[in-house]
């Protein structure tokens, strides 16, 4: 899964949600992508779930990129607790996407299995996607 | 070569643009050979079936006068897909320019194998009016560990590299398999009791 290594400060303010990526809209590996068409915050479970999905139905050949990192932690107070006492404790990893994002991308497996293998992924993530071949062709 | 009527745009900025592209056209800026800019607006639909194309040959039409032109950057909306503006270049016959490439990789490699693409576009220095919409690499019966540069590409006549030769423009690989992949998760959830120390794998800060 991904978490990363160390962090300059444990618990950090919520990632903005508004406006649309500014990078990483098209495809720039692979020969098909998934896009993301709305704001989400895709944990790293998520992602690994989408990962697995993906590679578990193309089984043999292909290259998969994962092009979004959950680098934002988010915290969370335990049940039961009152307020105040200070702000929660980590508990997600996530990774801010917003609109237009290419999220993961595929290359060596044909348009159909990619195209059924992404189906796969995108049930995974928590926002609308759809799939996008590479400009000019794959 | 595609026509377009283009018409000169009088006023700028974004509310002027965004009344541009609600009337169903698409700003453009056209330059180059030393000329000042001109602002211009293109029929919309029609630039966006042009610009289907990879570096298509323009014939704009604007005053009376008629330049050559290639797109040299299109901004598109990457929701919608959309072109919201284009620059477009000036070019004359027989004149060379520098232009982006499309690699189209044909063929079969060798069974059990798989290529890669590892630069998806090519610079080449070539004629303006016969420029290439794709450049072919064939992998047909290529054994794995095999890499194709970019010195080895076959360009289309009249044509030159200017990207570094040495770039690897596609790769031929055994595929990762799932069992490999399932093996790769076995050895992560063996690692992960022992580097568990702080709480769950959590990162440390500093």
């Amino acid at each position: 899964m991904l978490i990363p290594r160390r962090v300059k400060h444990r618990k950090q303010h919520h990632p903005g949600r508004s406006g649309a990526a500014k990078g990483g809209t098209s495809i720039a590996f692979g020969d098909f992508g998934i896009q993301a068409l709305e704001p989400a915050y895709v944990t790293n479970r998520q992602i690994e779930a989408a990962r697995i999905a993906m590679t578990r139905h193309i089984k043999r050949g292909g290259k998969v990129w994962i092009n979004i990192y959950p680098d934002r932690p988010l915290t969370k107070k335990p049940a039961e607790t009152r307020m105040g006492s200070g702000k929660g404790s980590p508990e997600w990893w996530v990774a801010n996407v917003k609109p237009g994002r290419v999220v993961f991308e595929l290359a060596g497996v044909p348009e159909e299995l990619a195209r059924e293998a992404m189906r796969r992924a995108q049930h995974k993530l928590p926002m609308k996607t759809r799939f996008v071949v590479r400009e000019g062709g794959a | 070569m595609t026509k377009l009527a283009a018409t000169a745009r009088t006023e700028f900025g974004k509310g002027a643009a965004r009344r541009t592209r609600r009337a169903g056209l698409v700003p453009a800026v056209l330059y180059g050979h030393g000329t000042d800019p001109v602002h211009v607006a293109l029929p919309g639909h029609q630039t966006f079936l042009a610009l289907k194309t990879t570096n298509v040959l323009l014939e704009i039409e604007l005053d009376g006068k008629t330049e050559l032109a290639i797109a040299r950057d299109v901004q598109r909306d990457p929701i919608r897909d959309s072109i919201e503006h284009v620059d477009l270049l000036i070019v004359r016959k027989g004149e060379k320019v520098i232009v982006e490439v499309p690699v189209h990789v044909v063929g079969e490699s060798a069974p059990g194998t798989i290529h890669l693409v590892d630069l998806q576009q090519l610079s080449i220095e070539a004629e303006a009016t016969n420029l290439p919409e794709a450049i072919e690499v064939s992998v047909e019966g290529l054994e794995a560990g095999t890499n194709i540069f970019a010195a080895d590409v076959t360009l289309p006549e009249g044509a030159s590299l200017v990207s570094d030769p040495e770039l690897l423009v596609a790769s031929v690989t055994v595929p990762q398999t799932s069992s490999e992949d399932e093996a790769a998760e076995a050895d992560e959830a063996a690692e992960a009791p022992a580097a568990a120390a702080p709480a769950e794998g959590e990162p440390a800060e500093g």
